[in-house]
């Protein structure tokens, strides 16, 4: 019992990352139509931005963090200006093109960092907290709690704010949102910082539970899309409830299957998507003639 | 000429293929190997990707299974090569037609996320099950044994590797330009479309899959032979990218390209072997500008380039006039519509409630009413796109509501959209044709052991579409896609597409919408036509003109219910149809109302 409570509060710190990841794939997605493979890679640039700041220029971890925000969100908007002539306009391509975005990421990370890979200590070095007997890693409350304080801050910038209203409307209709004076370009553009934003995010608290390393983002990547699709791809709250039920389906498939652990999870995945292909809280798509 | 200059040029490429060893050091023939090998694979990411559509990104895990399984059946179960090699192709026809299975459910970027998630728990398996040997994969797999012929020699094994590529290649071409292809083809431009004109999508795409594999299992039981050691390296995400760039920077819809993209990547690969990471970092952003500035790849340049330098304006076509069919001969039995007590509800919204309605054998009836009335979702409901939330449609009194879109055209419904639904990376004899070929799915098992009847079939298609065109007066577009046409063409493109299923009921909806005064009244003249050859027709349209002077009958809806039902000088008259057009008839009594019937 305590093992499984444990494995749950493990793969809910897990899943909380998956859900910064899968909220950057569905805001992109819901504001532009675009399904950013990249993501991932953008996930793992984070990651060692934010350790390299917080390893080798001493800053403290909530500073490294901050700048690593900032310079990631400048991989998000590099991206969207390079595709933007397909905006809207060819699905597939555009997913292609963020596949190559992810290729070139991968490989400058390598060359830029080494193909090793590096440990990053956790920033908040107390023992485990015992509560009743199950034994939880503080820093995995830090996650939990960082991550949820991210996803608040989303929804009241795309609910309270006049920027985050516009939008909203790009996500619901680009053509009538150019009709009513929003301009599309730039509201995609910041969609795009604020994904590559999250996704630094992401990478960066990851750091300390994972090893840092070139070829991270695409485990990353496809799980947190893997969470946003569960969701419904495109919803907010769907995003973090299919992040937070992937993590914790990842916890539980290390713990019973070890090495098998990603074949159960993507075979699940796949059957799961197979019966409700519009995910949790997806809007069931109508096909028009 | 062109023929024979291609066959000289094909003649040249075959010999210099042959002779190509003669040239090669041992280390260059390896890298030739490896290449025929990739370029296998892209053919058959380019079949599924670029010619069905389909995004699959599992072709290097069909490559694994191939691998894996020749490998596991010759060492641990001691089979000879060959019996391991056909067994290998069965393994991953199967494996392909499972990874398949999410795409009858799912497209585009969810297709793409969950082939991605399954060949990366390939690659998760075989790093941990004992029988394929961890990550240290298998070595020592036997070489193939050939009569006379020793495969062990990377030199000999080219000219087997060199046979089945061509074998490969041809195989490909031979299904884009038959009517397997130009299904696929279609079902990638518009799978609603494709469905409309009989082609069942559901086993298209099992067959993109399926094709695909086959393709991965030849290039995987000849990477067995040939490096005769599997890791699970090879077989990994980065070489399942580096095989989408070949095909998407090659050109994904021709097949030709993908070769050309192989060959070039792999060469770029050779020359950066020291630098490994640049080489990643310069093919990834060739993706990146081929997706943006060149989507065709490079096998798109050549007709590029020449569409710059040919920038004098092309003489335009003439549309031809109508050829009007033959009047309708005995055994022709034009269909009964039967629509039932029919309602439809998209959640909160009631589209339909309760539309009873018949429609004669033979007639012609009109359905109009105001914006958002129902129309076209009764349209979608009888040709078998919606299921209506009650009720039941018949045809010839053969319940048909609930059957999928393919099997009514089959039954010999036939249709045209609101909004234009041509296939448009298809020539319009293309389109043409993919609406005439009348053969299941099924039938393609030709395409492995009777090659020759595809060929006649093909055939007897073309012919049959050269009349189609001429009757519809559109033989000088037959080369050209839809979208360089004038709306009214289009138009025309696909009533004759629709007409090429010689349905038994013809469904129009707003066949009339931007057409000029001429063009109505040539389409007037098309559909008596079409009726006196025996096809009962239903024709939504607003230009109330067409519709009196066409319809036998009009049905008028409102607000998702029937509210008149009559001959033309009916319901003009009935004061409800008055009321929904015009508003309330308290307000407008006063003015005198005079519908000419023309």
């Amino acid at each position: 019992m305590q093992v499984t409570i444990q494995t749950f509060i493990g793969g809910m710190s897990l899943g909380a990352i998956y859900a910064l990841v899968a909220m950057g794939f569905s805001l992109v997605y819901r504001t532009m139509g675009l399904v950013n493979f990249a993501h991932g890679n953008v996930v793992m640039v984070g990651a060692y931005l934010a350790s390299t700041f917080f390893l080798s220029t001493r800053l403290p971890f909530a500073l490294a963090m901050v700048v690593a925000i900032g310079a990631t969100g400048v991989v998000g908007v590099v991206i969207e200006r390079a595709l933007r002539p397909l905006e809207n306009k060819d699905f597939d391509l555009m997913l292609i093109g963020t596949i190559g975005f992810g290729i070139v990421l991968e490989a400058l990370a390598i060359i830029i960092w080494g193909a090793t890979g590096h440990a990053v200590p956790s920033p908040v070095p107390v023992p485990p907290l015992d509560i009743l007997g199950v034994r939880v890693r503080t820093y995995d409350l830090m996650v939990l709690g960082i991550a949820a304080a991210a996803t608040a801050a989303l929804m009241l910038f795309l609910q309270r704010t006049k920027r985050g209203a516009a939008m909203q409307a790009v996500a619901m209709d680009h053509e009538a949102a150019t009709a009513v004076g929003i301009h599309v370009g730039r509201s995609n553009a910041i969609a795009f910082v604020i994904g590559a934003a999250l996704a630094a995010l992401a990478g960066g608290l990851v750091g300390p539970m994972l090893y840092v390393n070139p070829s991270m983002g695409g485990s990353l990547g496809i799980k947190g899309f893997a969470g946003a699709v569960l969701g419904g791809f495109g919803s907010i709250p769907g995003a973090i409830i299919g992040g937070l039920v992937i993590g914790v389906l990842d916890s539980f498939a290390a713990g019973h299957f070890q090495g098998y652990s990603e074949l159960v999870l993507f075979v699940v995945f796949t059957v799961i998507i197979m019966i409700r292909p519009t995910g949790i809280f997806g809007e069931k798509t109508v096909n028009r003639a | 000429m062109r023929y024979r200059y291609r066959l000289a040029t094909l003649g040249l490429a075959g010999v210099a293929a042959w002779l190509l060893p003669y040239g090669l050091d041992s280390y260059a023939i390896h890298v030739v190997d490896v290449m025929l090998l990739f370029a296998i694979l892209a053919v058959g990411l380019g079949l599924a990707m670029g010619i069905a559509g389909q995004i699959n990104l599992a072709q290097v895990a069909f490559f694994g299974v191939g691998a894996y399984a020749t490998a596991i059946l010759t060492t641990r179960a001691g089979l000879g090569f060959w019996t391991a090699a056909a067994l290998a192709m069965v393994a991953t026809a199967v494996v392909g037609l499972v990874v398949g299975i999410p795409a009858l459910r799912m497209q585009s970027h969810y297709l793409g996320i969950v082939t991605l998630g399954l060949a990366l728990a390939f690659t998760n398996w075989v790093t941990n099950a004992q029988i394929a040997g961890g990550a240290e994969g298998i070595t020592a797999i036997p070489a193939p044994r050939f009569p006379g012929v020793d495969l062990s020699s990377e030199y000999l094994f080219y000219y087997l590797e060199l046979i089945l590529f061509a074998a490969a290649l041809a195989f490909g071409l031979f299904v884009v330009h038959t009517p397997l292809g130009r299904r696929m083809r279609a079902m990638r431009d518009d799978a609603l479309a494709a469905g409309a004109v009989g082609a069942e999508v559901p086993m298209l795409r099992m067959t993109a899959f399926l094709v695909a594999s086959l393709y991965g299992g030849v290039a995987g039981v000849l990477y067995a032979g040939l490096i005769r050691y599997v890791a699970p390296d090879t077989f990994s995400i980065g070489n399942m990218f580096l095989l989408l760039a070949m095909v998407i920077i090659g050109g994904r819809q021709n097949l030709v390209g993908c070769v050309v993209g192989a060959v070039g990547l792999v060469v770029v690969r050779e020359l950066l072997i020291d630098y490994p990471t640049y080489a990643q970092v310069a093919y990834g952003s060739v993706v990146v500008l081929t997706v943006v500035f060149a989507p065709t790849g490079l096998a798109g340049l050549p007709s590029r380039i020449r569409a710059v330098l040919r920038r004098r304006a092309p003489v335009t076509p003439a549309l031809g006039a109508f050829e009007p069919y033959p009047a309708a001969t005995a055994g022709v039995e034009p269909s009964v519509l039967t629509v039932d007590g029919v309602s439809k509800q998209f959640r909160g919204l009631r589209a339909l409630s309760n539309v009873s309605l018949s429609v004669a054998a033979g007639e012609i009836r009109g359905i109009v009413g105001p914006n958002g009335s129902g129309k076209t979702t009764l349209f979608n409901i009888v040709s078998g796109f919606y299921r209506p939330s009650v009720g039941r449609v018949l045809l010839d009194g053969r319940v048909i509501s609930g059957a999928r879109p393919y099997r009514l055209a089959q039954a010999g419904i036939a249709r045209t959209f609101q909004n234009l639904r041509l296939f448009r990376d298809l020539t319009v004899a293309d389109n043409i044709l993919v609406a005439l070929d009348r053969t299941r799915t099924t039938w393609t098992w030709r395409y492995l052991f009777w090659p020759i009847g595809i060929v006649r079939h093909d055939r007897s298609l073309r012919a049959e579409a050269d009349r189609v065109l001429g009757r519809f007066g559109l033989a000088d577009f037959a080369g050209i896609r839809p979208g360089a046409l004038s709306y009214g063409i289009q138009r025309r493109v696909e009533v004759a597409r629709a007409m090429a299923r010689a349905p038994r009921l013809l469904l129009l909806d707003e066949p009339a919408a931007g057409l000029n005064g001429e063009e109505v009244r040539q389409l007037g003249e098309i559909v008596r036509s079409i009726r006196a050859s025996g096809v009962t027709v239903v024709i939504i349209e607003h230009n109330m003109g067409l519709v009196m002077s066409l319809c036998d009958r009009i049905t008028v809806l409102a607000g998702g219910a029937v509210i008149a039902d009559g001959t033309p000088a009916e319901v003009v008259t009935a004061p409800q149809v008055i009321e929904a057009y015009l508003g309330d008839s308290a307000m407008s009594h006063d003015v005198p109302i005079t519908v000419e019937v023309t």
